[in-house]
């Protein structure tokens, strides 16, 4: 039983493994369409996407209504999360529910919704629409990782400063922000790449204006099958890479100079 | 002095609103009102009635593509389960280094677009892919196509949101007591009747989990059953986008939408009410 668990789980990394591993190839490949193993290498498809403007626009599109959703939607959920996490009130279950809402919702039901409201608003086809629909989807995500570290968060430290003679805004800005600094990093990262990744709302109300990468990438796999979809992969699965991998190059760099960085 | 206490009371009941104001009005304009507005079409578009979903919940297709969509989520979650529990299983027994790194490499698949995960399994499964270049070597000439079927795009999901199962399963796994196992053990328990009689109990609360997770989102998955699956086989989803796109069916799109939403939110309900919606995502 269990030495046949184990080989059956060997085979399962080999099959969680191999869409990632087959990418990087493809991407450095000559042929014009999709075909392994690749007849030859070349930088060809990176040329081809970094002077493409069809690839480009959409890249940065993407990249610009991911900040600003990240932006808008760390102000609205930042304070609604303490008012959870501190307060008690009435209609604080309801509230908890209505936050995680957006992920109960299949994103194609809101795509149709959308596609109509903001048609009749003027805003399908505009990089704001897409803004205001990714900050929605971002709220349950977002509210999720930063309650997890406003909950650990010691309170008794807040009082110490308060009985110090601090006023709330000075306990603010010098215990509570600092000490949270990293949950409400990691959130906002959370709520980047929630908009970043985002495809179904994204095809059908980013039109030929606010065109997202993720929208791009499935018309032309749709239609094509493009290559240059193995290099975008390629590069996000870099930027994934390294950020998985920078955290603990960071901190094993720390320990190598020795002792930990001031504050 | 009286006045100040009632005047603190009164503040410290309205403080929290204050601050939940504009997340709840924001959510208010630009997430419920588009939703009620679906719900709103399924019934008037093109004329007033209930004729929609009438189409929707005896119609042949429709209900063929519903039927389709519950199959297809119900065999993506059971070959989530399948594959899912042994590699937790083998994450648990191996040495912590090992265990570190097949962690890192769910987490990158986790992170890793649906989109180019999707694009990667059009590349293994593609005429000119390894898979079919494998089946040749082996000596089967005309291997079946595997692209643009049912096969395909189960895979592809399988694939995708596996990680969701594996990660719930670990995070129970690890927490089980290895005095547990050992004085199950001592007791007489081996092989086959350990894993069902104690195993399998303590590991229910991860499969629950990460069961639902991987049904529900599945019951909504729109781009690698488009991209991938076969167009005769389509699933609620899709029929969507169709409506929408291509029919402007407003009416039929949105009396599918309600349908699906229902469903969805039935099921997390009843999981909302016996383990809380927060634990879902662990």
């Amino acid at each position: 039983m269990n030495t046949l668990m184990r080989w059956i789980g060997i085979a399962v990394v080999i099959f969680i493994a191999a869409p990632l591993v087959i990418v990087v190839p493809m991407s450095f490949s000559t042929a014009a369409s999709l075909q392994f193993p690749p007849p030859g290498y070349s930088w060809g498809y990176y040329q081809q996407f970094f002077s493409d403007p069809s690839w480009l626009r959409p890249a940065w599109n993407s990249i610009y209504i991911a900040t600003m959703n990240t932006l808008l939607t760390m102000a609205l959920v930042v304070p609604a999360t303490f008012a959870l996490v501190r307060h008690k009130f009435w209609g604080k279950s309801f509230a908890n529910l209505m936050m995680m809402m957006p992920m109960a919702v299949p994103h194609i039901v809101m795509a149709v919704g959308y596609y109509s409201y903001f048609g009749e608003l003027k805003l399908v086809h505009s990089k704001l629409g897409v803004i205001l629909a990714h900050s929605c989807l971002s709220v349950p995500i977002t509210f999720l990782v930063l309650s997890a570290n406003l909950k650990g968060f010691d309170l008794t430290l807040e009082r110490a400063a308060r009985s110090l003679g601090a006023t709330p805004g000075q306990v603010f800005r010098h215990i509570t922000l600092p000490i949270l600094k990293p949950g409400l990093a990691i959130s906002a990262l959370f709520a980047f790449i929630q908009s970043f990744d985002e495809t179904v709302v994204a095809i059908f109300i980013s039109g030929r204006d606010a065109e997202t990468l993720p929208r791009k990438m499935f018309d032309s796999i749709r239609e094509e099958a493009d290559p240059v979809i193995a290099v975008i992969s390629t590069l996000l699965f870099a930027v994934v890479f390294a950020g998985l991998i920078a955290p603990s190059l960071i901190k094993g760099l720390r320990r190598m100079a020795g002792g930990t960085p001031s504050k | 002095m009286g006045l100040s206490l009632s005047a603190l009371a009164e503040r410290k009941t309205l403080w929290p609103w204050l601050l939940l104001a504009p997340l709840t009005i924001y959510l208010a304009l630009f997430f419920l009102v588009p939703l009620v507005e679906v719900a709103i079409m399924s019934v008037t578009e093109p004329r007033p009635g209930l004729a929609n979903y009438e189409k929707v919940l005896t119609g042949s297709l429709y209900r063929k593509v519903f039927l389709n969509t519950f199959g297809t989520a119900l065999l993506v979650t059971l070959c989530c389960l399948l594959v899912g529990y042994p590699l937790a299983y083998l994450m648990s027994t191996v040495s912590k280094r090992a265990a570190m790194g097949i962690l890192l490499l769910i987490t990158m698949s986790f992170w890793t677009s649906f989109l180019v995960r999707t694009y990667a399994w059009m590349v293994l499964l593609g005429n000119n892919g390894p898979v079919v270049w494998l089946m040749q070597t082996l000596g089967i000439a005309e291997p079946p196509p595997l692209l643009f079927t049912r096969f395909s795009s189960t895979l592809a999901m399988v694939h995708i949101l596996a990680p969701y199962m594996i990660m719930n399963i670990y995070t129970v796994m690890q927490k089980i007591d290895p005095s547990l196992i050992r004085s199950a053990e001592s007791m007489g328990a081996y092989g086959k009747s350990l894993f069902r009689h104690v195993y399998l109990p303590l590991t229910a609360p991860g499969i629950a989990n990460g069961s639902v997770l991987v049904f529900v989102i599945c019951l909504g998955f729109y781009v690698t059953p488009v991209l991938l699956g076969s167009p005769r086989e389509q699933m609620a989803a899709g029929l969507i986008g169709n409506q929408i796109e291509q029919f402007l069916a407003f009416g039929l799109g949105s009396a599918m939408s309600i349908v699906l939403l229902v469903v969805t939110l039935v099921i997390l309900g009843i999981y909302h009410r016996r383990f809380g919606l927060d634990k879902l995502y662990g």
